[in-house]
């Protein structure tokens, strides 16, 4: 079979065959180790160069305010590590008040908009309905409106149905996204048909394929979207501010905002507390990250 | 991952600490109809400035049984979008600080409670002339001044003596601030003595602070709109010789390149790290300027041309029209704006007061106290009519033209007559006068 | 699992039974199964509904009103769009915006790409580099922006200090155009590049390595490996990326606002900080709203050629 008919009838869902031994082996080793250097090399320069402007988040954070605004000399760490800034922090705002807002507002909308999220993504990968072309770029066109454009007509409904002031006011319009939805529908697409239509003659109805049959095979599916649920609504600041109303219901990113004054800012600080900001999720990010990424391949075929 | 029972007690035990650290936020607290006697009260501020808050507004509570003033301190960044949503949505809080310059688009717009018929009849004497004058729209008094601040210089004198300069060719009184010819010799000098990476001078222009330009305007006794609040003035010699004179600050590289409005790196900053000789800034900068800077330095008036003029910097505090509780919100504006909350408010957040009885050689300063009779004497040199243009409803639209326009003449793309032009339409599109 | 008939992500099924055969085996169960979908799309839509398409329809009628947003605003027909038209600044910001898309897609694609590739192969402490790779992402926008302004300050950002002591000359990121465009294009690619290097990692780990294997017998060196076998295979997941970057990328805000706040001179003004100085800043809510509406048309616009581009892609429908 030449390599273009191998192409047209592949599954790129197929699991990582063990390598095989072929003639002219050892050669090829040879000069894989040698390229591995050279990708390590460059792999190694791209991270560097990926990490080196969280690198300089922490060397500020960790600088004084007096040498952050003196000293014009090229310094690549503090000449003096202190801890001033995150004093400084600390004692200005309710930074473990807000780290539990966050913390019970992202969760929630993980909840909300991964389930729905998967619901939808199944049924405009796998079902037939009318209407399934228009409903489908209606939720794609959605994804561009940043809340800037709609935010005060949100605000309206918001107060209008009672939810300001409340976590609601931000978990619902944050759960409302069209994003989960694509790739749902984007992973759900490569569930095999047979798989369900057996299910289906098995006397399965939609419900019941749905939880026994695909949510199983979703499982990295189901990790990219808690994932990134988490992410985005960790950092979302905008329309946390506007609907949140009280000092004590806010979240973490919104301490950022407080950091620019109205006229300059407290960089020392801000950089403090955005590393506060960053390290939790950064922390769930590493730990989690092979879970998704290599089950990722594994796209439903068992 | 198998899940035992141990990591699943583990996992839901660190997942619920972050809860117990949460605000009760998932069911409403505050009830719709607020308490009677509470008044809800939106503002920003640095820590001294909030500390300053508290203070009067316990004061307040304790000489006025039965009342309550809940304090909702958010970031400045986004204040007025929600303030403009809430007002929009019909849920505002009783009370906001506003600055002078965006004072008029409320006030102009009807959202503000009017305060002549509630306050006490001595109450307008008690301010000085232009701290009035910043909160009338119309007929109606809208708010009461709470603060201002202005701008003077504030010197670096160890980059000065570098460049040459004595420390005693600094002025020392209003009568003798340096005129514009005398900035601009001043300038070539430290422009020859200080390295190429240093400039003389940074302007506090950024972001809203296009109203620190104005000061040159009036300093050549220009004006921008007419007494009507609405018709463009701006198409004058004093405007294009302001233009000129604040255009030349870049083509004879007394400041440094990125000191335009647009920039996101605030003037003072540059002072800060010995980029240049001197910034124009407010006193609000003090206590920040004495724990960092480490040199010597000091402050002086801002120059003159045909006059003294400054820009009425600071905020107000206004109440909203549709508040239930107009009385006891005019009540609590007067009492914050008394002299002895607003002295103490002052003197710890090192900003100017707005009281007659309190802008004279009395005034306090709790860092750097010498320097408190510079700021107080240019806050003096502010004239009313100065103040009232900024105080125009159109305000907020004028400052996205001053600039625009302006910085098209600091970057070299148009000359001051054509940019003076375009101000004269552009604002007199912002006003539809 | 049999190895025929299977389907590829993004694709859609093949193998599809005759025509009269499908109708007769599928339309009794055709109507239960449009009624299942829909009812497993409602709790999405019902949210999105409510949550993001009414308050459109909502900013919709006050782009055709006059109108500060206190109080009722007088109606103005289509009058703010015709003063889009007319307005250089709307098509600055527009320029700025599609020449934005067309810097920060390929680029942050492309590194993905690079990335990927490298981390697909056999490295020593892989997950450390792929970590470090990702990082990026978890930093908010702000904060990206924040780390910006502190790395590319012309007078005494790190950068140009490096730039100095290599000998270089320093760059004049705030005041000039070109490098304040530059600084928004590099600080959103090293946001992006970690995502999209995830979504083609997951892509590359699907190719079997049999593939490669039939490529390698067939005389293919590395690089044709790559053109012919990587490439297409990555199609669907390369579609997938370009829209989502497109999509992202025409509604940034917050790196924009808060790096160069739309300067120098509007240099760097899209369309997003253009209606948001207009709302908020000017007062101008009508015409805010009527460039949200052009924003949401364009994407309809987008969304719907490339729904249509896909489909031709997959097999027949």
């Amino acid at each position: 079979m030449s390599i273009h008919e191998r192409l047209d009838a592949t599954a790129s869902g197929s699991p990582l065959a063990p390598p095989s031994v072929t003639p002219g082996r050892r050669a090829r080793d040879r000069s894989r180790r040698g390229s591995a250097i050279g990708r390590t090399i460059i792999v190694a320069v791209v991270g560097l160069a990926a990490v080196s402007p969280l690198y300089w988040m922490l060397a500020v954070a960790f600088s004084s305010r007096a040498e952050l605004l003196g000293g014009r000399e090229l310094r690549l760490w503090p000449r003096e590590v202190t801890f001033e800034n995150f004093e400084r922090v600390f004692a200005s705002f309710p930074v473990a008040t807000w780290f539990g807002n966050s913390v019970a507002i992202a969760v929630v909308v993980t909840l909300i908009s991964v389930s729905t999220s998967l619901l939808a993504g199944y049924a405009f990968a796998q079902l037939r309905f009318r209407g399934s072309t228009a409903l489908f770029f209606l939720a794609l066109a959605t994804l561009v409106l940043p809340v800037q454009v709609i935010m005060v007509s949100l605000f309206r409904i918001v107060t209008a149905t009672g939810l300001y002031g409340t976590y609601w006011a931000v978990i619902l319009p944050v759960s409302a996204s069209a994003f989960g939805l694509f790739l749902a529908r984007q992973f759900m697409l490569g569930i095999p048909r047979e798989l369900i239509e057996a299910a289906r003659l098995d006397g399965a109805g939609h419900v019941q394929t749905f939880l026994r049959v695909v949510l199983p095979l979703s499982k990295p599916l189901i990790a990219v979207l808690v994932f990134m649920s988490l992410l985005s609504s960790w950092n979302d600041f905008a329309w946390p501010l506007i609907a949140l109303r009280e000092n004590r219901l806010f979240t973490l990113p919104i301490g950022l905002l407080y950091l620019q004054g109205q006229f300059g800012s407290d960089y020392g600080a801000t950089m403090a507390y955005a590393l506060l900001n960053v390290v939790p999720i950064a922390i769930v990010f590493l730990v989690f990250q092979r879970y998704f990424v290599a089950g990722l391949a594994r796209s439903g075929i068992k | 991952m198998p899940v035992t029972r141990r990591s699943f007690l583990a996992g839901s035990g660190a997942l619920a600490l972050p809860f117990l650290l949460a605000s009760c936020g998932f069911v409403q607290t505050a009830p719709a109809e607020k308490r009677q006697g509470t008044l809800t009260f939106t503002t920003w501020g640095t820590d001294a400035e909030l500390a300053g808050f508290r203070a009067a507004i316990a004061a307040f509570e304790a000489a006025n049984e039965g009342s309550t003033v809940e304090l909702n301190a958010v970031p400045y960044e986004q204040m007025f979008t929600n303030i403009d949503a809430q007002l929009q949505a019909g849920n505002p809080p009783d009370i906001f600080r506003v600055p002078y310059y965006t004072f008029g688009a409320y006030a102009g717009r009807g959202q503000l409670l009017d305060l002549k018929p509630l306050l006490s009849a001595d109450r307008q004497a008690q301010f000085t002339p232009q701290a009035w004058a910043a909160v009338q729209n119309g007929d109606g008094t809208f708010g009461l001044p709470h603060h201002t601040d202005t701008s003077a210089i504030l010197v670096n004198l160890d980059l000065f003596r570098q460049a040459g300069i004595d420390a005693s060719e600094i002025p020392t009184s209003p009568e003798n601030a340096w005129t514009w010819d005398q900035l601009d010799a001043l300038g070539e000098r430290l422009r020859a003595g200080l390295p190429a990476d240093r400039w003389p001078w940074a302007y506090n222009w950024q972001g809203n602070g296009v109203t620190r330009w104005l000061s040159l305007l009036f300093q050549s006794d220009g004006a921008f709109l007419e007494s009507d609040q609405k018709t463009p003035a701006i198409d004058s010699d004093a405007a294009r010789e302001a233009v000129a004179f604040s255009s030349s600050f870049f083509t004879k590289n007394y400041v440094p390149a990125n000191n335009t409005i647009a920039s996101s790196s605030y003037a003072a900053e540059s002072w800060f790290s010995q980029s240049v000789a001197m910034v124009w800034s407010g006193a609000f900068q003090i206590p920040d300027a004495d724990t960092t800077a480490d040199f010597e330095w000091t402050a002086t008036y801002a120059p003159r041309n045909v006059r003294a003029g400054s820009d009425f910097g600071g905020n107000a505090l206004v109440a909203t029209a549709n508040t239930q509780q107009p009385e006891l919100a005019a009540a609590f504006l007067e009492f914050v704006t008394d002299a002895a909350p607003m002295r103490d408010f002052c003197r710890a957040a090192s900003l100017l007061p707005t009281r007659g009885d309190l802008l004279n050689d009395q005034l306090e300063f709790d860092v750097r106290p010498e320097l408190a009779p510079v700021f107080a004497g240019q806050a003096s040199l502010v004239q009313p009519q100065d103040v009232a243009q900024v105080a125009s409803p159109s305000m907020s639209a004028i400052l996205p033209v001053l600039k625009e326009q302006l910085d098209l003449a600091f970057t070299g793309a148009q000359d001051a007559a054509t940019t003076v032009t375009n101000l004269q339409s552009g604002i007199g599109a912002a006003t539809g006068g | 699992m049999a190895d025929t008939a299977v389907a590829r992500p993004g694709l859609s099924r093949p193998g599809r039974p005759e025509r009269g055969e499908r109708m007769r085996t599928r339309r009794p169960g055709a109507r239960r199964e449009a009624l299942a979908a829909y009812g497993f799309l409602a709790p999405n839509y019902l949210l999105l509904l409510v949550f993001v398409l009414v308050p459109l329809v909502g900013a919709f009628f006050v782009s055709l009103q006059r109108t500060d947003g206190f109080g009722d605003g007088t109606f103005a027909g289509l009058d703010n769009y015709a003063r889009l038209v007319g307005d250089p600044l709307f098509w600055r910001a527009l320029g700025n915006t599609v020449l934005f898309t067309l810097l920060v897609t390929p680029l942050s694609m492309l590194l993905g790409l690079v990335a990927a590739t490298l981390l697909n192969t056999a490295l020593p402490v892989r997950p450390l580099w792929r970590s470090l790779l990702i990082l990026p992402m978890a930093v908010s926008g702000v904060a990206t922006a924040l780390i910006g302004v502190l790395v590319f300050d012309q007078n005494s950002g790190i950068l140009n200090r490096i730039l100095t002591a290599v000998g270089l000359s320093p760059v004049t990121w705030q005041s000039d155009p070109v490098p304040a465009f530059a600084t928004i294009v590099l600080a959103t690619v090293w946001w992006r590049t970690g995502f999209n290097m995830l979504i083609y990692l997951a892509g590359l780990q699907g190719i079997g390595p049999d593939l490669y294997e039939a490529a390698t017998l067939d005389g293919a060196n590395r690089w044709q490996r790559f053109r012919n076998v990587t490439i297409p295979l990555l199609g669907p997941t390369s579609f997938f990326l370009v829209v989502l970057n497109v999509i992202f990328s025409f509604q940034v805000f917050d790196i924009v606002f808060v790096l160069t706040g739309g300067g120098p001179g509007g240099a760097t003004s899209v369309l997003v900080t253009y209606a948001y100085e207009t709302g908020f800043v000017t007062r101008d809510q009508g015409y805010a709203a009527a460039i949200g509406m052009v924003l949401f048309l364009f994407a309809l616009v987008f969304a719907a050629a490339q729904y249509r581009a896909s489909r031709t892609k997959d097999v027949v429908e």
